[in-house]
């Protein structure tokens, strides 16, 4: 009886932590914001968002129109309405110890506007912007929590 | 021999050797201040003492005792010390789990584990493997512009939708 259970347990840890390994999701955070000159606020959250393109552009408000966390896995892709006409969706293409691969498409009815594959990395955001939204510029935030 | 000889004859022996409480002395001293016999027996246990104490002492003097110390803790040293090999073979034994009927199988087990997952786990916990955070950008639509952030905590894709628009950035 000892004999098996000395036998079986690390059999049963090894398992455990390979399917860990090989099933993990990567949680992304998505941030789908409004940057423009009209007004002066700037949301709460996004005062990270500010802290880093402050320096670059001149944008005075920063309004927080969707703010989503989505589990990625491997090869799965998962779409996110950004626009009228638009959508963003994110595939998980290779996870590291610390960074994840993951391929990002902005689709404007269907069709491919923007197809990158970015390294997302705790503590580090990536921000992908430009395009116009209403009075301001459209930017989105991709960050793992 | 007085009635209660008998109960004190039992304590006369750790009074000889001290090992009476204060109670019992008492018990004891009084008794032998009337009892002949019990104090017979106890000049007995005394000249028997002496008896011995003395060629002891004797012995004692004419060995060299600060080399038999020597000599007792070489050995205790010796014996301390045990061979390598011997130190794994207890430690072997007192370890369940590494005795040979389940060492075996165990390892077999693991061995079989790490053969056919380790392709596996090493694809998925490789390192970083690079510097770059975006690996390819393309667009038919935009011009793209990319920025690393000088602190490093954030990359920014910019992507102009032609000359007329591009006057959002400063």
């Amino acid at each position: 009886m000892r004999r098996a259970v000395f036998v079986v347990l690390p059999v049963v840890i090894f398992f455990i932590f390979s399917a860990s390994v090989a099933f993990a999701q990567v949680q992304t955070r998505i941030r789908i914001i409004q940057a423009s000159n009209v007004g002066s606020n700037i949301d709460s959250s996004l005062r990270d968002v500010h802290g880093q393109l402050g320096s670059l552009f001149s944008f005075s408000s920063y309004r927080l129109l969707k703010d989503e966390t989505v589990a990625l896995s491997p090869d799965q892709p998962v779409s996110i309405p950004v626009h009228p006409g638009r959508s963003l969706e994110l595939t998980l293409i290779k996870q590291h110890r610390h960074t994840a691969e993951v391929r990002v498409q902005i689709k404007r009815e269907g069709t491919d506007i923007l197809d990158t594959q970015v390294r997302l990395s705790p503590g580090r955001t990536v921000s992908i912007g430009g395009p116009k939204h209403g009075q301001g510029t459209l930017l989105i935030a991709l960050s793992r929590p | 021999m007085k009635k209660n000889c008998s109960s004190v004859s039992k304590l006369l022996e750790k009074y000889f050797d001290r090992e009476v409480t204060g109670a019992e002395r008492s018990l004891v001293e009084d008794h032998l201040f009337d009892c002949p016999t019990c104090r017979d027996a106890l000049h007995s246990m005394e000249s028997l003492r002496n008896l011995i104490k003395s060629p002891v002492e004797e012995a004692v003097e004419k060995e060299n005792l600060p080399w038999v110390w020597q000599k007792i803790e070489r050995e205790i040293r010796l014996k301390e010390k045990p061979s390598w090999w011997e130190g794994i073979r207890d430690w072997l034994d007192i370890t369940p789990l590494l005795r040979k009927r389940v060492l075996i199988p165990a390892a077999a087990v693991a061995a079989i584990l790490i053969l056919t997952t380790a392709p596996l786990l090493f694809k998925k916990t490789s390192s970083y493997p690079g510097p770059s955070v975006v690996e390819y950008v393309e667009s038919q639509t935009y011009d793209v512009m990319i920025y690393e952030l000088e602190n490093a905590k954030g990359t920014i894709i910019w992507l102009f939708e032609g000359p007329d628009e591009e006057r959002s950035t400063s």
